[in-house]
């Protein structure tokens, strides 16, 4: 057979000049080479000689990597498809043909998780090597010549790719990856066209991992980066292999959820559709979906999202890669937050009437009734309280606007009562996130960053992981997912460290690169400054801040805090509320206003009924993070934009523009019209906050201090966060949440 | 299309003033006669009432007041009749016919009066829509 | 003729007066003074064979001799007053209407039991309530909610 066809393809070139020219309008005739060709990859690159590369221009790197080297001494220089490359020494073969520009197929290697090798995908042909090898796990040996297109890599592929698709179901259609499918691009691009395989296939049960991810595990291909990823980063035990050979599944040993506060980048890692979202099951496929990139608000990390939209709907978030941030996952409460954003929406500006009902009014008709009774009461009475979703523009407006009014009661909820905001290094995380990484102690004092802050906290993770860096913890009990000692749990520890009477100093003594981290819960203690003046002294003791480190650093809770500081809301709540009569609230919901005298008449201007909605006389609807255009600065002092993913609900709009429009029915009126005007007027006061994606370190010093009265209490460190699921009017509106905290939050 | 031409009649050109003025106030008494049948198929009675519907015609062709020459009235006249047998023709469906005459483009086509006298540009596109 | 006649004077004398004139009204030989559809309609029906009658009362002749071809089937309807041509069910359209020379009667012992909504009449020109509207037409009673989003409600409402 094989002679058969190889004599017609030799006499291919005879037969065409034959029949074109006895045909004087020659149709085009096709000679179908059957994959035949590829089996006997010997014989065909003995009939057909490999053609000599033609010189190209030289490759760049897939994705536009650059390589780091540590020093030239370490570079190495291999062949890949006969094109000389340099790279570090250590690098993988995959990693070489990638700096190459040659993507090489693969399922279970990821460049963020151990090599596994066990899926093998990724076959090269390698020189002076009997048999095809695995590129993501042999390194690179200098002279090595890498061949990734010749037949044997070809064929190598092809067959692996047969027996991945022997026990994969043919459900494309029905399957939620559809479309983005790494094992349906591939099949694509490096499968044979047929298959031989004629027997049923296996299946597998699926198994029930909780409220967010939906298994499907017949489609699985156990490629293990699901497995590598539980306990790897996110630093569970609870997804594992079972069986051998054919039998084996991926599952969790027992039945058991995934209590993870990062299981929702399974989903995204799945290479097949075993893994997918079970809130987005069967609601759209991938390529109607409309991208925009964005930021997420739910925590006070800032995490880089990617708001996939349909229509006036948001339909999923998925993260975009951030290195400083968030690498490429984001927490559960970013990625399924978002049905809340459809769920008990403001849509109307309404009035409460004499009966105490709401009644839809127009917007002409309720700025009209709040402009008046804003000149009805003094000046001081009035205060304003941006929330913890406030984008800087309209924190700035709302600041202009109550100023205008004769107030300069203006805070942002979270603060607390006394404040260090002189000075940026006292409110920002200042070792910056990636900055962690190079830690080799770290204090954590009334902080609990797996709730708080999960990408915080994967980074402490991962440089614990990676240095084994110890971790040191005061506070109440809670759960980590690493090694720590729980050195107490209140002001009493702090102050034993501070005098040098507890073993743990000599462990930061030996720091190099110390890491103190303080939660923002900590603000609302009326002792803060005396708390923060002897964490100050551990860090002077310690010696955490040096030229070229400062590792004090302040974890906040909320999106809006670090901004609120910058421009000035800080305002004292516990003066400002018993005395308020005219109290503006811009989407808070979690402040207390239990002191707040039964007559003051309350604006809510927010886009969610929460909280804050039950005690509003008037209530201003306005736009949520992914339907306005917003500065938001992150713990770390980074500032970045949201971007409009979908059109506003209803009447609603954004809350900058009910500001200015109110502050002009009230006769005082802001001098910006749109919203490059109110950068401009930012930039007057903080013009940081317009440096988007940029660090701007600090460099003042940390000595001026102003001076306190208060004493150091002894009570220990509270909780901030109760419930890590529903922390925001986003997130306490959200249906999946709900779920997510009756049945994963341990109680 | 065909029909809409078929029913337009085409007048000889109004020679004055005067003769314009007649014929409009006859293209304003027609439309009031069709108003009952659209009322009937559009289905606005819960929406609107006639002599709201008639205002609004009344002030479209106010709108239009300080026109004097006769040729550029008849052309609005023209463009009048065309529509008005286009929505008695049924050739409109029901919310072209709210959208155009009981909302108007910047919302309730009877309630704009002169409240937004003396507010910003700002304030004046922030009543109608979050997006400018 | 005269055996029509002699039929008549039986059935009189057999159900009594009374019964014999409620008869004649529901079977709408009073109504054939008045519309000759009908009365052609029960003049070609002396003779021809009753083939079956549909669980809507309509009535299914045949009459083989004597008719001209193509006008040997024929349905007589149940509704004497306001009828119209879809008022066949489907099973016995085919049968009308010569596609098949199977009955109502036998096509549906092959109808599937589970598939396939009840026959209704088209109800066109019949009153507002009985015309199709759209899923989002104004008049359609079930109109369907294009938001995408829910409102808050407040509870003390």
């Amino acid at each position: 057979m094989g002679f058969v066809l190889r004599a017609l393809r030799r006499s291919k070139p005879f037969l065409q000049s034959q029949l074109s020219r006895r045909s004087p309008n020659p149709t085009p005739l096709r000679w179908i080479s059957s994959t035949s060709a590829l089996s006997k990859p010997e014989s065909s690159a003995a009939a057909e000689p490999e053609p000599v590369p033609a010189p190209e221009r030289p490759r760049t790197p897939v994705g536009g990597a650059r390589l780091h080297f540590a020093s030239p001494a370490e570079a190495i220089e291999v062949f890949v498809d006969g094109y000389p490359v340099k790279i570090p020494k250590g690098m993988t073969v995959l990693q070489a043909c990638e700096a190459a520009g040659v993507d090489i197929p693969r399922f279970c290697y990821h460049s963020r998780l151990s090599i596994a090798g066990n899926c093998r995908m990724c076959l090269v042909e390698v020189e002076k090597s009997p048999k095809p090898v695995a590129s993501c796990a042999m390194p690179a040996l200098p002279g090595m010549k890498i061949k990734t297109d010749t037949p044997v890599a070809k064929k190598a592929r092809e067959g692996v790719m047969e027996f991945l698709l022997m026990n994969h179901p043919l459900d494309c259609p029905i399957c939620d990856q559809g479309g983005e499918c790494d094992l349906q691009d591939q099949s694509m691009a490096f499968g044979a066209d047929r298959g031989r395989f004629t027997e049923t296939k296996r299946s597998v049960v699926d198994k029930n991992l909780g409220p967010l991810v939906k298994t499907v595990m017949t489609r699985c291909i156990q490629c293990t980066r699901c497995v590598r990823f539980a306990t790897e980063i996110a630093g569970v035990q609870d997804l594992g292999m079972l069986g051998r050979g054919s039998g084996e599944e991926i599952g969790t040993y027992v039945e058991k959820l995934m209590t993870s506060e990062l299981s929702g980048n399974v989903i995204d890692i799945c290479p097949v559709g075993a893994l997918t979202s079970k809130p987005f099951a069967f609601k759209a496929r991938n390529w109607e979906l409309k991208g925009t990139e964005s930021i997420d608000i739910t925590d006070a990390v800032g995490s880089n999202i990617r708001i996939d939209s349909r229509g006036p709907e948001v339909m999923r978030i998925l993260p975009r890669l951030n290195e400083d941030i968030n690498e490429e996952w984001i927490s559960d409460k970013t990625r399924f937050c978002y049905d809340g954003l459809k769920r008990q929406r403001l849509n109307d500006p309404m009035i409460r009437g004499p009966d105490g009902r709401f009644k839809a009014v127009t917007w002409r008709d309720a700025l009209a009734v709040v402009a008046e009774v804003a000149h009805q009461v003094k000046p001081e009475e009035i205060v304003g309280i941006a929330g913890q979703l406030s984008d800087a523009e309209s924190m700035i407006a709302l600041k202009d606007f109550l100023n205008k009014m004769g107030s300069n009661n203006v805070l942002c909820e979270g603060n607390g009562p006394s404040l260090l905001a002189d000075l940026r290094p006292n409110y920002l995380l200042n070792s910056n996130i990636a900055g962690l990484e190079k830690a080799d102690v770290f204090l954590l004092i009334g902080t609990q960053p797996r709730v708080e802050a999960p990408m915080v906290n994967a980074r402490i993770r991962k440089t614990v992981r990676a240095t084994q860096a110890k971790v040191a913890y005061i506070g109440p009990t809670t759960d980590f997912n690493y090694n720590y000692d729980h050195l107490g749990s209140g002001p009493h520890t702090l102050l034993e460290i501070a005098e040098g009477r507890h073993p743990f100093c000599s462990t930061l003594l030996s720091a190099k690169h110390p890491a103190i981290i303080v939660g923002a819960g900590l603000f609302q203690r009326q002792d803060f400054l005396a708390l923060f003046s002897a964490i100050e002294a551990i860090a002077k003791f310690g010696k955490v801040i040096k030229p070229d480190w400062n590792g004090l650093n302040l974890l906040l809770l909320n999106a809006a805090q670090s901004a609120a500081l910058d421009l000035g809301l800080v305002s004292n709540h516990n003066e400002s509320i018993p005395s308020a009569k005219f109290l503006y609230l811009m989407g808070a919901d979690d402040i207390n206003l239990e002191k707040l005298p039964d007559d003051a008449f309350v604006v809510y201007q927010g886009h969610h009924g929460d909280k804050g909605v039950y005690r509003a006389n008037v209530i201003l609807p306005s736009a949520a993070f992914s339907e306005k255009e917003g500065t938001y600065e992150n713990t770390e002092g980074c500032s970045q934009w949201t971007v409009p993913a979908v059109p506003t609900v209803g009447d609603a709009r954004d809350d900058w523009k009910i500001v200015r429009a109110l502050s002009e029915v009230a006769g005082v009126c802001l001098p910006y019209d749109n919203i490059g005007a109110v950068r401009a007027r930012i930039r007057m006061v903080a013009p940081n906050l317009l440096s988007v994606d940029e660090r701007e370190s600090s460099t003042v010093s940390v000595e001026m201090k102003p001076p306190f009265a208060e004493k150091l209490s002894l009570a220990p460190f509270r909780k901030a966060v109760d419930n890590f699921y529903m922390t925001d009017s986003i997130t306490r509106a959200s249906k999946i949440m709900a779920q997510c905290s009756a049945t994963l939050s341990k109680k | 299309m065909a029909f809409t031409m078929r029913a337009v009649k085409v007048p000889p050109n109004s020679a004055t003033v005067e003769e314009a003025r007649r014929r409009t106030i006859d293209f304003f008494k027609a439309a009031c006669r069709s108003l009952p049948a659209i009322m009937d198929i559009y289905n606005l009675d819960d929406v609107v009432t006639v002599s709201q519907l008639r205002s609004t015609i009344s002030s479209e062709i106010r709108k239009n007041a300080h026109i004097t020459n006769p040729k550029v009235i008849d052309m609005l006249l023209f463009k009048g009749m065309e529509e008005l047998n286009n929505i008695v023709e049924h050739a409109k469906q029901r919310h072209h016919v709210i959208g155009q005459y009981v909302l108007g483009r910047e919302g309730l086509v009877h309630e704009l009066g002169s409240k937004d006298q003396g507010v910003s540009e700002f304030l004046k596109k922030f009543y109608t829509t979050n997006y400018f | 003729m005269a055996s029509v006649v002699r039929g008549v004077f039986k059935a009189m004398r057999e159900k009594g007066l009374g019964n014999f004139i409620k008869e004649i009204r529901d079977e709408g030989y009073l109504k054939c003074l008045s519309d000759g559809n009908l009365l052609q309609t029960k003049i070609h029906n002396i003779g021809a064979t009753l083939v079956g009658v549909d669980k809507f009362g309509n009535k299914y002749y045949e009459k083989l001799q004597d008719t001209q071809y193509g006008r040997h089937r024929w349905v007589e309807y149940a509704e004497k007053g306001r009828y119209n041509a879809s008022q066949v069910p489907p099973e016995w359209h085919g049968w009308l209407h010569h596609i098949t020379d199977h009955t109502g009667d036998e096509l549906l012992m092959l109808k599937p039991k589970r598939y396939g909504a009840e026959h209704r009449e088209n109800l066109s020109g019949e009153g507002e309530q009985y015309i199709y509207h759209s899923k989002g037409h104004a008049l359609n009673p079930g109109r369907r909610d294009w938001t995408r989003y829910q409102p808050w409600q407040s509870k003390d409402n």
